[in-house]
């Protein structure tokens, strides 16, 4: 358990056949964990925003549309099959529930629906989430076994 | 139309001036929080910081450990979010203070503990934006406050999710505090967001270029 690969935000880390991936403090963002079982690639990409509109894309991991699609082309050349690879994800929660209606308070909202519509666009079947809510959220994820677990504050930790 | 400065290409006086904004919105914060918790409040030197995303969740101290913020929204002439970020210490003593006992972590915290924490932070971001309005003459509106308990670096991405799609940058000016004597780490932080923070220095003569 020592030995983790800590995913920064927008930052993307991929590890093969073992090695835990981990990403702390998910609040908005969503933590998408994609895995080949077949030979054992896994890749977690930590997003901050749903839609990437930046001039330059300098930052592709920090969006969900081109940090899903751009994790997905990396893992094909690790030898990835994208009809194997599956998907969890966790975060996306509301942690100020601010008056009004800011983008703000839906944030959180917006990164799990386009997180759906870019999996779904990409042909990944979501196996299992943990989403919403008002609770920040660190995601672990087991290359070996291609488990993921999820530690919050105030509440038991939720392996799937 | 001359160019939006990024937070990163700031000049000295730029920044400097930024850093006087701090100051005067931090000590005026100071005054408040002095005389609501009736004890002698100093502040440290004002940081003006420009940190990237991880950059920034270490700085504050690491990403998971357990925090109360206090958030309110600027909407207006200038834009932005204002924390204050209250970790245990602080959290102590404004209850000793205020409520007359202390807890030992956050589950404990009772209904009107939560609202004097909400207070003291409302009281403190509000002086501040009431300074640096009258300080640029502009106006800006401001939410009610929200709270939250939760891991820090969660809260601390709320500013920058906000502006994510503008930076890859975060920009935060606040300073720590001392009450009797004692450092206690209450980050007061403003992330204002890039067009209101060139407008704002315009206002004040100073955005160059």
């Amino acid at each position: 358990m020592d030995n983790k690969l800590v995913v920064g935000i927008a930052d993307m880390k991929m590890t093969r056949q073992d090695g835990m991936l981990i990403t702390y403090a998910l609040g908005s963002c969503i933590g998408v964990c994609l895995y080949d079982p077949t030979i054992r690639l896994a890749a977690l990409v930590h997003i901050m925003l749903p839609l990437n509109m930046e001039a330059g894309r300098k930052s592709p991991m920090k969006y969900a549309d081109t940090g899903i699609s751009e994790t997905l082309s990396q893992m094909e050349k690790q030898g990835g099959m994208r009809s194997r690879i599956v998907a969890k994800i966790a975060g996306g929660a509301r942690m100020f529930d601010v008056g009004g209606s800011g983008s703000l308070g839906n944030i959180g909202q917006r990164n799990i629906e386009s997180t759906h519509i870019v999996l779904r666009r990409e042909g990944i079947r979501l196996l299992r989430e943990d989403v919403g809510g008002s609770v920040a959220r660190t995601l672990l994820f087991d290359a070996a076994s291609g488990q993921a677990c999820v530690r919050s504050y105030g509440k038991p930790e939720l392996i799937f | 139309m001359k160019p939006v400065k990024k937070y990163e290409d700031l000049n000295g006086l730029e920044l400097d001036t930024i850093r006087e904004i701090g100051s005067i919105g931090t000590g005026n914060a100071a005054t408040a929080l002095s005389s609501m918790l009736g004890c002698a409040v100093r502040i440290q030197m004002p940081e003006v910081r420009i940190m990237g995303y991880n950059e920034a969740i270490d700085w504050i101290g690491g990403p998971e450990i357990i925090t109360a913020g206090v958030l309110v929204q600027m909407s207006g002439e200038v834009n932005g979010i204002m924390l204050s970020v209250q970790q245990m210490e602080f959290v102590n003593l404004v209850l000793q203070k205020m409520v007359g006992h202390t807890v030992e972590n956050y589950e404990q915290l009772s209904d009107l503990d939560r609202s004097a924490l909400v207070e003291v932070g409302n009281i403190m971001i509000s002086t501040f934006i009431n300074a640096l309005s009258s300080l640029a003459g502009i106006t800006t509106r401001l939410t009610v406050p929200a709270f939250a308990v939760d891991m820090q670096g969660a809260i601390l991405t709320v500013p920058m999710v906000e502006f994510g799609g503008q930076s890859d940058y975060i920009m935060t000016i606040g300073a720590n505090f001392i009450c009797d004597g004692t450092a206690v780490p209450c980050r007061l932080l403003l992330s204002p967001d890039i067009l209101s923070l060139n407008f704002l220095l315009k206002k004040l003569g100073v955005l160059d270029g």
